[in-house]
C-alpha cells in the first residue's frame, strides 16, 4: 500500500466520526488520560494508599490491568498521527514540550512494563515508573488536547 | 551489567526508535496532485483548526464565513484570500510556512469528492 494511501485511509476513518483528525487525537488522548488516572488510583489502592476507597483485592488489580491496556490502545492512533505524520517539531514552547515528552513516552512505557515483570528491582521502582508515565501523559494531554479544547473548539 | 539496567536500556532504545520515526515522518503525505502549494496538509490542518475553523467551520462547512468544503477552490484563490483578506476576513491571518500549509489543507477540503 502506498504511504499516501495509508494516511488518507486513516484520515477517512477518523473523519467518519470526528470533525477532523486533530479532534480525534484530542478525544483519544483524553480517554487515555482518564484511564491513566484510574491506573494511578487503583495502583495507590493496591499499595495500601487511599484507604477511604473500598478494598476489592482481585477486582482492583483487574481494573488496574484493563485500564492500562485500554489506555495504551487509545494512545496508538495518537502515536500514529503525531510520530509518523507530524514528526518532531519545535515551533513554539508548547509544541516543543509536547514533542520531547512524546518522544520519551513509549520508552518510559516499555521500561515500566519490564519493571512490572522484574521482581528483583527495589519496591519503589514500579510506583516511580508508573507515576512518571502518568505524569508524562497528563502533560502531553495539557499541551495538546486541553490546548485544542480551550483555544480551538470543544467538540467532536 | 545487572538486570536492573534492562528497563533503562530497552526504554532508551524505544525512545531512540521513536525519535527516528518522528524524524522520518514516514506517513506524511506530499501536497495533493494538482495543487500549486507544497505545504504539509496535516500541519495545515492544525493551523486551520486554530485560525480558520471559528468562521469556516471545523470541517469547512461554513459559518460566519463561507463554506470551503468541496467548493473547488484552487491554491492560488485560497492563497490570495489569506494574503489579501476577503469580506470581513482580515488580510494575513497566517503567513510564511503556516500559510503554505493551510492553503494545502484548504485545497484538499475544497476538492470535490470523486
Amino acid at each position: 500500500m502506498l504511504i499516501a494511501d495509508i494516511s488518507e485511509t486513516y484520515t477517512d476513518l477518523v473523519t467518519m466520526i470526528f470533525s477532523s483528525t486533530i479532534a480525534a487525537k484530542a478525544w483519544f488522548a483524553t480517554a487515555a488520560v482518564v484511564l491513566a488516572l484510574v491506573q494511578v488510583t487503583t495502583a495507590a489502592r493496591i499499595y495500601g494508599r487511599l484507604s477511604f476507597l473500598p478494598e476489592r483485592g482481585a477486582a482492583t488489580a483487574c481494573v488496574h490491568r484493563w485500564s492500562g491496556r485500554l489506555a495504551f490502545l487509545f494512545t496508538l492512533p495518537v502515536f500514529f498521527h503525531c510520530v509518523t505524520i507530524l514528526g518532531f517539531q519545535t515551533p513554539d514552547t508548547r509544541v516543543a514540550i509536547h514533542s520531547l515528552l512524546g518522544t520519551f513516552f513509549y520508552g518510559v512505557f516499555a521500561a515500566k512494563v519490564l519493571i512490572v515483570r522484574d521482581h528483583s528491582l527495589p519496591r519503589w521502582a514500579l510506583p516511580t515508573a508508573g507515576l512518571t508515565l502518568a505524569s508524562m501523559l497528563v502533560v502531553l494531554w495539557v499541551t495538546s488536547s486541553l490546548w485544542y479544547f480551550t483555544t480551538v473548539r470543544f467538540g467532536f | 551489567m545487572g538486570r536492573g539496567w534492562r528497563p533503562i536500556l530497552v526504554g532508551g532504545a524505544v525512545v531512540a526508535g521513536t525519535f527516528a520515526l518522528a524524524q522520518a515522518e514516514i506517513f506524511a503525505p506530499s501536497a495533493p496532485a494538482g495543487a500549486a502549494a507544497t505545504g504539509d496538509i496535516y500541519r495545515g490542518e492544525t493551523v486551520y483548526q486554530r485560525d480558520c475553523a471559528g468562521c469556516h467551520g471545523a470541517g469547512g462547512e461554513g459559518g460566519v464565513g463561507p463554506p470551503l468544503f468541496e467548493t473547488g477552490l484552487d491554491a492560488a484563490e485560497v492563497a490570495a484570500a489569506v494574503q489579501q483578506g476577503r469580506g470581513v476576513m482580515p488580510a494575513g491571518i497566517v503567513s510564511g510556512q503556516e500559510q503554505v500549509d493551510v492553503v494545502t489543507y484548504v485545497v484538499s477540503l475544497s476538492s470535490p469528492s470523486e
